[in-house]
């Protein structure tokens, strides 16, 4: 299975992406040049929709580690929407769950993506 | 059926290559299943595997051995599947503690860590012929 990316524009600085499929050794590049062609754009705040991923291993965690990094080097936010407990629980077993935001829902993400804005 | 008493073994060889990695995991998904595992045991084995190809093809590309061969063999014998992962991709470097800080270790480290914490006995050794032997054990009931 691969994986699909689709990149919403929320307004100048933010951006969605959304992920479908299985992130691994052999997909997550592709996430990866997403990330850095948001970053080159000017792009400050960073969501990574995981609702429809169902496998996510340790090379996509390096990525959205990278692409975080990066984001807070110029005071951006990376954050991630991820309802499925089973991809949820990858992040807590390593400890990434206190590195990143992780909200069940686009709704919320972006509700609390609006309030850091206006902070 | 086979009897439980005597050990099935399903062996694979996939190319060094990140396209090849899913094939693994599709295969140990299918091996799994033929045990008692719950579904999220299943799905934390199919990781491990992952994990272990994955570490397996990084380092493959970065030694320029991306021609060699990965070998995974899994073995189920009385409630335990036994997987090993070897490749000939040079030594894996020395597996991190699990870290109170996950964000600064590298994609080989996370791969270690999450291989160390989703099955139930991991080991990692260099073999005589320039590569990596990946053990895991996995007891399922």
């Amino acid at each position: 299975m691969n994986l699909k990316l689709n990149t919403r524009n929320i307004n100048d600085l933010t951006a969605l992406i959304d992920l479908e499929g299985e992130v691994d050794v052999y997909t997550a590049p592709q996430l990866k040049q997403q990330i850095i062609g948001l970053l080159d754009s000017g792009a400050r705040h960073v969501t990574v929709n995981l609702e429809a991923v169902d496998y996510l291993d340790s090379t996509a965690l390096g990525v959205l580690i990278g692409g975080l990094k990066r984001l807070r080097e110029r005071d951006g936010t990376l954050d991630l929407i991820c309802p499925n407990p089973r991809i949820k629980r990858i992040f807590e077993i390593t400890g990434l769950d206190k590195i990143f935001d992780i909200y069940p829902s686009e709704k919320e993400a972006m509700a609390k993506l609006k309030a850091k804005e206006e902070a | 059926m086979a009897s439980e008493t005597v050990p099935s073994v399903v062996e694979l060889k996939i190319p060094s290559r990140p396209e090849f990695v899913g094939v693994a995991r599709l295969t140990i998904l299918g091996v799994a299943s033929r045990m008692p595992f719950s579904y999220d045991e299943v799905e934390d084995i199919r990781l491990a595997v992952g994990e272990a190809c994955t570490t397996a093809v990084g380092r493959a590309k970065r030694s320029n051995k991306m021609d060699t061969e990965i070998t995974i063999r899994s073995e189920i014998s009385d409630g335990k599947l036994t997987i090993k992962v070897e490749d000939r991709a040079g030594p894996m470097p020395e597996t991190p503690p699990v870290s109170d800080s996950p964000a600064e270790l590298d994609e080989q480290g996370l791969g270690a860590l999450l291989m160390e914490l989703l099955v139930d006995e991991f080991t990692v050794e260099a073999t005589p012929e320039g590569g990596t032997l990946v053990s895991m054990v996995k007891y399922s009931g």
